[in-house]
This record gives structure tokens, sequence and C-alpha cells, in this order.
């Protein structure tokens, strides 16, 4: 059996090390997933198909809908593991380890970064964090995780992270970038 | 006006430094001081004309220090950055700022086009309307005129003049949300913002200029001990450093929308002489506020007499902060003419700050002693019960007539002196800014006792302190401030807490003025400085019939320029109100729009300047790149048209592509195609339902073409559906229809049929799909395909399967959209580009060729697929010869109305092929018909997809044509008269290779 090659980014060499700027107010990185999987239940089994990601390791859950979640797993597989666990009776397990690239932002300005094109209330008040928003910029839906008070994961649909990632870069220079 | 700097000491250029500033007015090097506008620098420089009038080129000075200026309007920059119609008031001074004067030639002081003032009572109200209209056609003596005058007209008026360059800067966005929102930051703004800060509240405070204050910038009273500038200070430095508030300064909220929705403009760099390249130059700001407190204040508003336009003359606040601030005497000697206290106030600051004022003239006999006493500090003479008949100065003032003025009466009497200065200073008492609430549908109401309008009922969630609201002095405003900042809080759910109203020692007067709104002394007065209306023209409007306010503003322009009438709207209203004999509350007033001044279009674009929308990439859209392909913009996915070999033309390249497709195998990014994951235990029969044809028996394993009808049975979508296993099924859509089929599908899911358990999610992103094309397409992937036997009877056609390839998990479909033996190939996104790679190894000993989507396009045509152009939505399945995929059998979207009768109709639009007959192109969107190029005949049909056919060695398209399935073998034509096209087709079956389909069986 021959191993696959390894996944390739699709924002290829934009995200390379380096900075911009003269400061660095700003961090972004990105990475694939492992794994990520969206979860839909039924409406009867919400409930039930909760517990069941309680006992999930090693992954972060993010609901993205009514009984719906966004589940990245540090490891390969999670799918299929998801599977046999939530039969056709609880819901429905979808793989999106492909759809997206994560792109995280961190650093004193990176709410002010974001603030700049997505119209959505920051505050702790309203996004706390660990807690998960679905937002857009502009034709560019994300699901955003809040990792810390000023560090964010960005979940990006793969086809439009080149278009966000130059953005974002954009963004971002205005108060010196580093790219790690 | 000859202005100067002034002797600067404490209280005197309170808002300038040391440093020296170079800059550059018409081509003339002068110097200013750091925090000087370009209004006060050129004023300290004794510069005095700076424009010249819309209309009759008359010069034009300084006629005030903000952002109502009508006059000083200058072009900023050169090249690209060449930014007309720029307030000099509010331009702040750097080195090496560049600016010019506007609307003369050849020069602002000698203007060629100031022989216009000679024919001025030609040009009066509506002059364009009586001169030129007429019915548009030539014959028409009036528009023929029109016609003729109006290039010269264009050049002789109007305002400077912008750069057709694209925009080299950059411009931002920011989204912001806070509890309250206050505008503006004088006494009640400062005041609001403490209380608002101090009960929790996240509040963003805006202030148009560069320094927050507003008017105690300029005041000479005391707040809490401390001059009123210094506590001004303290407080924006508290409020700054608080982490509740943001303190945005140099930022003008332009607009008011519905759900408490404001729109502001910062200006971020157009102070700075080299600002950073990453830094955008304006940042439009959405904030979405619980509450607001509007503390926008006034404007002062000028007395209209005859040579009320001259330079030299200006608004009484606007001289005393050219004083104060800047440390700028307007003029040599100036003369105060006021209708109410303030004006006594502006004399006594100008007088203690170095200026020399010679004349107080009020319209009012009854002024309160102690205004009255202030005379003796300034040492000017008093002329009361007086007003100014006329002023003296050709190009500026150099003096003025005073007459005695009977204010119940509004009569001039017998000319008492003729006095020397060179600056008037007017004040015509305060016209409460309250642009953003009418914005927003509060209709003002007339305050007889203030003489101004106001706000009227809140139609959201803000509150008016200060001015804004009528609310004068410093005491007042503090307290309207303090008291608006309450409500607000409880607007927002937050605790109104205590509020605080500091210690005011200072001037206490009756901010009320006379109600004298123009000297009628004959002379030419002006109203609207900017548009050149004057109470004339106002009156004239009258007379002939103009008795809506609105009506009036039309015909005369009144406050239709770009400063929108900030300083004339209320005196224009006044002197129609006094012509029809009426209470100005009975006239009315007009409605603001936004914004609330002019606004650069770059910044409403914001960062979507130059980049008006995002790109969708498919995993292998660098290899294409760097193929030299041409990327086509399908959507928003790039796409290869063609790889076009050196020297090929697009044509040449796709016939080439397509040939070699059919002759032995092909590959094709196919990613675009929409992708819908649909799951559950109703998955089958939703599909069922959403498809015409049966989708409950499809095996696992197996896909099958699928219809998608609207509800009135006319063609949506089409595609395959592939069954991935008992309850899970991957749809795939047209490209274009990705989005609205799935909420399409979401729609009936979620409101339709919500008992079904069907879960639906887009994994467009989520696949790569190849597709391999052509003869030899089988044998590609049986060299490189692991765990699938892809032989006829391991994968027959219409067969979906896993597999590997080269380690790579893969779904392999054989699908056909080519008419040709052929597979889709479906992987991970990440994993494209490698797949792509493996796939092309494996064919290159079958000299396998990429083709694009001209050649993909080509293929289905031959074959007489439908696609988008076909699938039009005012097609149905009995258009397309698709009869055989309506089942019978069950209901589904559209069934009922696809029975309607009229779709069964023998003489509808039905799918053929044309070919042509006399080797001409088939131009797209040609129309069929029977007859010549010079009698063409009726439309009997359209040609839809068109090509050249490389199989048929002709050029051919798809078409609809009436009863067109009955039509094989009619000889027609072709006609496209936009592009001067007509030519020979015979109409044929769109079946136009492998009938029987024994190629894609095969």
């Amino acid at each position: 059996m021959v191993d696959a090659p390894e996944k390739q980014s699709p924002l290829r060499d934009l995200a390379m090390p380096r900075q911009i700027g003269t400061e660095a107010n700003v961090e972004l990185t990105e990475r694939l997933c492992d794994s990520l999987v969206q979860v839909q239940a039924w409406p009867n089994s919400v409930g039930k198909v909760e517990k069941i990601l309680k006992t999930l390791k090693r992954c972060v859950t993010m609901p993205s809908g009514p009984g719906r979640w966004l589940i990245e797993g540090e490891e390969e597989g999670l799918e299929e593991g998801l599977r046999r666990e939530l039969t056709d009776d609880l819901g429905a397990v979808t793989g999106l380890t492909h759809a997206r690239v994560v792109i995280s932002i961190s650093g004193p300005r990176a709410t002010r970064v974001l603030a700049s094109g997505i119209a959505l209330d920051f505050d702790e008040s309203n996004f706390a964090v660990g807690s998960t928003q679905l937002a857009h910029h502009h034709e560019i839906g994300l699901t955003i995780h809040r990792l810390a008070e000023d560090q964010f994961d960005l979940y990006v649909f793969t086809s439009l992270s080149r278009s966000f990632w130059q953005w974002i870069e954009k963004a971002s220079a205005e108060y010196g970038c580093r790219i790690v | 006006m000859s202005g100067f700097r002034l002797n600067l000491r404490d209280g005197v250029g309170t808002a300038i430094g040391d440093k020296s500033i170079q800059f550059v007015f018409d081509g003339k090097p002068y110097r200013g001081r750091e925090g000087d506008s370009l209004a006060s620098a050129l004023m300290a420089n004794g510069v005095s004309i700076v424009g010249r009038s819309f209309k009759y080129h008359r010069p034009r000075g300084i006629f005030s220090a903000g952002s109502e200026e009508p006059n000083a309007l200058v072009t900023l920059h050169r090249g690209a950055r060449r930014e007309p119609n720029i307030r000099a008031t509010e331009v702040e001074l750097y080195d090496g700022l560049t600016a010019r004067s506007q609307n003369r030639w050849p020069s602002v002081n000698f203007d060629v086009m100031a022989i216009n003032q000679l024919a001025g009572s030609a040009f009066s109200a509506g002059f364009y309307y009586k001169t030129f209209m007429g019915p548009g056609r030539r014959g028409h003596k009036a528009t023929q005129f029109w016609w003729f005058c109006e290039q010269f007209i264009r050049r002789a008026a109007g305002l400077g003049r912008g750069t057709n360059l694209p925009d080299p800067d950059h411009y931002g966005r920011m989204n912001a949300y806070c509890d309250i929102l206050v505008v503006g930051t004088g006494a009640a703004g400062l005041a609001a913002a403490r209380r608002a800060a101090a009960g929790g509240a996240r509040v963003i405070v805006c202030e148009e200029r560069a320094v927050a204050g507003g008017s105690l910038t300029s005041l000479p009273d005391y707040i809490d001990g401390e001059p009123a500038r210094d506590w001004a200070a303290g407080q924006r430095d508290e409020l700054s450093a608080m982490d509740n508030v943001t303190l945005l300064t140099r930022t003008t909220v332009q607009s008011y929308f519905d759900d408490n929705t404001f729109l502001a403009i910062e200006r971020v760099t157009d102070h700075q002489a080299r600002p950073a390249a990453a830094t955008p130059r304006q940042r439009a700001w959405n904030i979405r506020a619980r509450s607001a407190v509007i503390a926008t204040g006034a404007l002062e508003r000028p007395i209209v007499f005859a040579g009320n336009d001259r330079p030299g003359v200006m608004l009484a606040d606007a001289a005393r902060r050219y004083a104060v601030e800047f440390g700028t005497a307007p003029g040599r000697a100036v003369a105060v003419f006021t209708n109410n206290d303030t004006g006594w106030l502006v004399a006594r600051d100008m007088a203690r700050a170095g200026v020399i004022v010679t004349d107080i003239i009020d319209v009012r006999t009854d002024v309160p002693d102690e205004i009255r006493a202030i005379s003796e500090e300034t040492r000017a003479a008093v002329s009361t019960g007086s007003a100014i008949r006329s002023v003296k100065g050709a190009r500026a003032v150099s003096g003025a007539v005073i007459a005695e003025y009977n204010e119940m009466t509004g009569e001039l009497g017998e000319t008492r002196k003729t006095i020397a200065c060179d600056c008037i200073a007017v004040s015509g008492g305060w016209s409460p800014v309250f642009h953003l609430t009418s914005q927003q549908g509060g209709k003002p109401v007339w305050e007889a006792e203030l003489q101004a309008f106001l706000p009227g009922e809140p139609t959201q969630n803000w509150h008016g302190a200060g001015a804004m609201v009528g609310a004068f002095g410093l005491r007042a405003a503090l307290q309207s401030g303090d008291k608006a900042a309450g409500a607000a809080l409880a607007d927002a759910k937050l605790r109104k807490g205590r509020g605080h109203v500091p210690k005011v020692e200072g001037d206490a007067i009756d901010y009320a003025p006379a109600p004298v709104f123009e000297i009628n002394s004959g002379g030419k007065s002006f109203v609207d400085l900017q548009h050149d209306v004057t109470a004339e023209d106002v009156r004239l409007a009258h007379r002939e019939g103009f008795v809506s306010v609105e009506h009036l503003k039309r015909y005369t322009t009144l406050g239709m320029a770009t400063d929108q009438g900030k300083t004339s709207n209320v005196t224009g209203l006044a002197i129609m109100a006094a012509a029809s004999d009426k209470a100005i509350a009975d006239t009315g007033t007009t409605r603001f729009r936004p914004p609330y001044t002019p606004v650069t279009l770059g910044a409403l674009a914001g960062e979507k300047y130059g980049h008006l929308a995002a790109e969708r990439l498919t995993p292998m859209h660098d290899w294409h790149v760097e193929q030299d392909a041409h990327m086509y913009a399908n959507g928003p996915w790039l796409r290869p048209e063609s790889y076009n070999l050196p020297g090929e033309t697009v044509e040449q390249a796709y016939i080439r592509e397509t040939r070699l497709v059919r002759e032995g195998v092909g590959i094709v990014d196919v990613s675009t195609l929409g992708k819908i994951d649909v799951q559950g235990p109703d998955a089958a029969e939703f599909l069922n339902r959403i498809y015409t044809n049966g989708f409950a028996k499809l095996p696992v394993g197996k896909a099958r073409y699928g219809l998608m009808l609207r509800e009135d049975g006319f063609l949506f979508d089409d595609g395959t559906t592939w069954r991935l296993a008992e309850n899970r099924y991957l749809m795939t859509t047209t490209t274009a229809g990705a989005g609205r089929v799935m909420e399409h599908l979401e729609y009936y899911r979620d409101f339709v049929w919500p008992n079904l358990k069907v879960a639906l999610a887009s994994v467009s992103d989520e696949w790569a799909g190849i597709a391999v094309a052509g003869p030899k397409s089988r044998a590609v992937l049986k060299a490189c395909v692991k765990g699938c036997d892809v032989s006829d009877k391991g994968l027959p056609f219409m067969g979906v399967r896993d597999a590997t390839i080269g380690g790579i998990e893969v779904k392999i479909a054989r699908l056909s959209f080519s008419g040709e033996l052929a597979y889709e190939v479906y992987c991970g996104s990440h994993h494209g580009q490698s797949l792509w790679d493996l796939l092309f190894k494996a064919g290159e000993k079958h000299n396998i060729v990429p083709y694009g989507l001209e050649a993909l396009s080509t293929l289905r045509i031959e074959k007489g697929h439908v696609a988008g152009p076909e699938l039009n939505g005012r097609t149905t399945p009995h258009d397309l010869a698709l009869s055989g995929m309506v089942s019978s059998k069950k209901n589904f979207v559209g069934s009922v109305l696809l029975q309607r009768e009229t779709f069964s109709k023998a003489d509808r639009l039905q799918l053929v092929a044309v070919k042509s007959l006399d080797g001409q192109r088939v131009s797209g969107g040609s129309h069929l018909v029977s007859g010549s190029k010079d009698n063409p005949g009726r439309s009997q049909g359209h040609v839809t997809s068109p090509c050249y056919s490389p199989e048929l060695g002709c050029y051919i398209s798809l078409a609809m044509l009436e009863g067109g399935s009955a039509r094989h073998g009619e000889k027609m034509f072709f006609s496209n008269p936009v592009r001067n096209k007509h030519g020979a087709v015979e109409v044929i079956s769109h079946h136009m290779i492998d009938p029987t389909g024994g190629r894609m069986h095969g």
C-alpha cells in the first residue's frame, strides 16, 4: 500500500513565514486539519448526540447551527469513528477535512483586524473565549473559534482561502504583521 | 481682507505650534505653522481671494472655519491623487501640501470669466429652464441652442475638476458595536461621554475636527476652575485612557440609518505628508449603537446684505476661532455685524487676542447693558438699530456703509456713516445641526424664541444634547449632555447612575437673535454663496409660483451644492416666508439626506476598491496558470478556457483539444461542479421528491442523471447523484447552480417537508474533481487505479467505486459529459494537484491532453447534452427532449404545473441543432429566420450554444426552434443584426454524434 502524498495547502507560498512592517501586533498562520467533520443531529436526537460528542478526546467541538456541530480532531479518521458511533437514526456525519483551511490570527490588534472586515461584535460580552461564531467576510463564509482574548481560528472555505488570506494579510499590514 | 499672524501668546494661537510648514497655493510657496488649517495659513499670509464663485465667477474668500464652508474650495494634490472641492477650512497643513484655486482662468486674481457678472441679471433663477428647455429632438430651437451652448457653459460654470486616473490610495473599513455613540465633543458631547463611560457603557465618541473640544477650544470661559480648553483637553485624555471608550477624531458621522446604524468616515492619513503605505487613507466605520447622543452643536448663519459675498465677509464665530485658535487676524480692521449677543462676545474675544475691532453694528436697539459694556473693552464704535447697507470694495472688503435700521419693519433708513474695514464678521444667529436626525425622518420644529429649527421627536434611540437641541451656553450644554447620556444608558439597559455637571464660570448671554435674516437694500445679496443664489432669486421663484420649499430648492438650486446649504437653508427659507407673507413655521423645511459632508467614493468602497469579488480557485489552479492557460471567470470560479500552444488562437486550441479527446484521452478539471452531501433515513424519499425521475430505487454504487424543476414546472438544474451508501448520497449540480440548488433543497427540507430526516451539507470544497474522457480513458485509469476493477464489467456505465490512486483515496464514477468513454475521479481537495499529476503521468504514454472549458463545451454540444444556455429558466424537460426523464408514477417539485396545456404545444421552442451551410461561424445570440438578410422575417427561435465541430467539420450550434423536433432537415438562416451576420444553416438533430451511445457505453 502506497502512502498518500502530503496534503497541499491551497495557500501555497502565500503563507510563507515573514515579517510585514517593523512591528508585529498581529500574527498569522495557517494549517490544514487532520480531521474536520460536520455532525447534524435530527430534532429528536440532539441530546443523545451531544452526549456522544462530549466523550470525544483531542477534539474541538464547535456549535454551528441548531443540532449541528463542526468538530476538528487532532488525528485522522474522525469521520469514520463518528459514523460508527452516530448511526443513521441519530444524525449525519459529513467529512469536511479538505473543505476548509484554518487561518489563525493572534496578537493585540487581532480583533481590530477582524472587525475591519467582518460585521461581528468581537466584544467578549458577545463573543466569549471558547465560543464559536458564524460570520461572513463579504461573500466568504467563516466559522470563527475564539481561543483567547486575542487569538482566533478561522475556518475558511478551501476554494476561497486565497482571496481571504490576501485580505487578512493586507488588513494586518497596517498594524505590523508576522506570518509564522 | 488682509489677514496676518498675531503676536502668539497664552490664549492666542492655542491650536498651532512653533514648527514652520511649507506649502504651495496656486504655484506660489507659502509658510504656515504646525496646527494651521490651509485656510488659516492662507489668511495669515494675507491671501484674501481663494476661489471664484460657481456661476458669476465673483471673487470669494474664506467664510467659515469648518465643514460648512461654502467659498474656500480648493483642489488638492496632482495627478491620480488630484481631489477637487475640498474645503480649505478643513485641510490640515503639512509640509509639501499643494493646493490650487478653482473655477478660474487664468488665475484666481484675474479671472476672464468674471465677465459673467455683467450679465448677472440674465443668470437668475431658472435661467437654464427658461433659455434652453425644449423637446429632446433636433429642430426645436431651444434644444438646439442648448446643444450649442452646453460645451461653453459646462466649461465656464462649476466647481473643480477631478481626475480620470485610478485612485492609487487604499481605504479601510471597520465594523464597530457600542452601547452609546456620542457624536460631537463640545461641552455637551464631552459631558455625555463622561457619564456614559462612567456608567460602564461601551462608548464610541466621534469628533469631526483633529482635536476634541468643539467650541470649548476657543471660548474664554472656565469649567471646574480651569480654562474651558484645558478642561476639554483633560476630559479627552481621561476618555482616551478608558478601556470602554473609543475616541475617534478627524471622524465625521455622515449617515444615520435604521437600527441605530451610523456611517462615519475617519480621515486617517489625509493630514500626513508621508503616510505609511499599509495605512488606509480613510476608513469607513459602520457603527451599530444601542443608543446615541447627538451633540453636533449649531452652525452660525450669516445675515444677507448687499455685497455680502466680498472676500472679507465671514462668520463671526469663525473670525474668533482664527484669532484665538490659529493666532491669525482675519483683517487689519474688523467690523462686527450682528443681530444677537454672540457677535459682541466675538468682538471682545478678538480684541483680547490683538485684533483691531473698529465697529460693532447691531440691528437691535434693545441691547442689554452688560453686553453694551463689552464695547468698552473692545474700544469699537457701536451702532445699534443699524445695519450694513452695502459693502465697499470691488475685489475685497474695503469698507461698509452703515444705515439706520428698523428691526420691526425691516426697513433701512438714513445712511449714518461709511466705515473703513477689511473684514466684516457677521452673526445672524445659530442653526442647530440636526442633519443626522433629519436623515432618520425626525421632522424639525420651528422654535420662534431661538429663531431656529430644532430636531423633532426621535424615531430611534437617540437623544439630542447641547446647541443641537437648543441648549445654548456652556451650562445648558453640559447639563443636557449629562441628561442625554443618562437616557442613553437606560436605552442600553445599563444603570443610569448619578449625573455630574461641572461648575461653569463665564458669559451667560441670551443666544436668541432678532428675527432679521436679510437687509434688503437692492444690491446683489447672496443667500447661497456656493451656488450663487441671491435673495432676489428666491423672491423671483416665489413670484413665478414656486410655493413649496422643495420646489424652491430645485428651481433656484439653493442648498444643492457640496455644502448642502449649511449656512443658507434657514436664511433662504426665511426670505421665502417673508415673500409669501407666511410664518417660517408654516413654510416648512427640507429633509437632509446622507452624507453630512461630501465623501470620497473610495471610502465607501472600502477594502473592496480594486477587488470587487473574491475568486474561487480549484486545487489545480496554479497548474493551469503555469501551462499559460487563459483563465476564464465562470461565476466566482476561475477556470481554464483553453491551453493554447504558441501561436494558437482559442478556437484553434479548443478544436485541437476536442479532437484529441475524441481520438485518445483528455483530462479536465471539474472541481467547480456543485457538490451536496445528502444523508439520512429519508434521503432517498427526499431526492425522489426533488428530481423528476426516480431515485428511490437507485442501487448503492450507482449514479443517476437527474432533472430538477421549479414549482412552476420549468427546469431548474441538472446533475448526477451518486448513492454512496443506503442513506448517503453525493449530489452534483451545475457550477453556476450550486448555491441556488442548496437553497432550494434547504427550503423544501426545512419548510415543506420538515418531517423528513435529511441532512444537507455543501461539500463542493471537500472534493477535487477530474474528468478523464476519451476512448483511452480506461487504459489511463487501469495504469494507476488500485482497489477497483475499471473494466466495463467491474465499473459499468454510471457505476461508482471507491479506490486509491498513488495512495490517495478516490471515488470513481463512470459518467460521460463528452459522449466518450469517460470517468470522473474525485479526491479530497488538498490532494487534488497530486491526483492530477498522477493521472497525467499515467496518461503520458497515451498522449493525454488537458482540455479547457471551450473543449468541454464543444464535446457536450456535439453530443447534444444541455447545459446553462439551454437550462435558462424558460425551458421544460419536454422542450429539451428529456420527457423520458419525467416520471408519471410519483409527485415531485414542479410535477403539477408541468402538466399545463401550454407546455405540450407543438409550436413551443424545442431543442434542435443547426449546422452552418456556408462556412460562417454561427454567432451566439443569433435568431433563426426564414428570410434573407434584407428581409429576414420574424424570429422563429435562437441559437444557444455555438462552436466549431471537429467531428462534423463545420460550425454548429444547439438551438431552440419553434416546433423544432419536427423540422430536422429544414434550411434556414441565422440572423444577428447586432453583429451584422446572416448565414445559411440546416436544422438537424441535437444528437450530432453517436446517437446510440455506443462510445460512452463501450
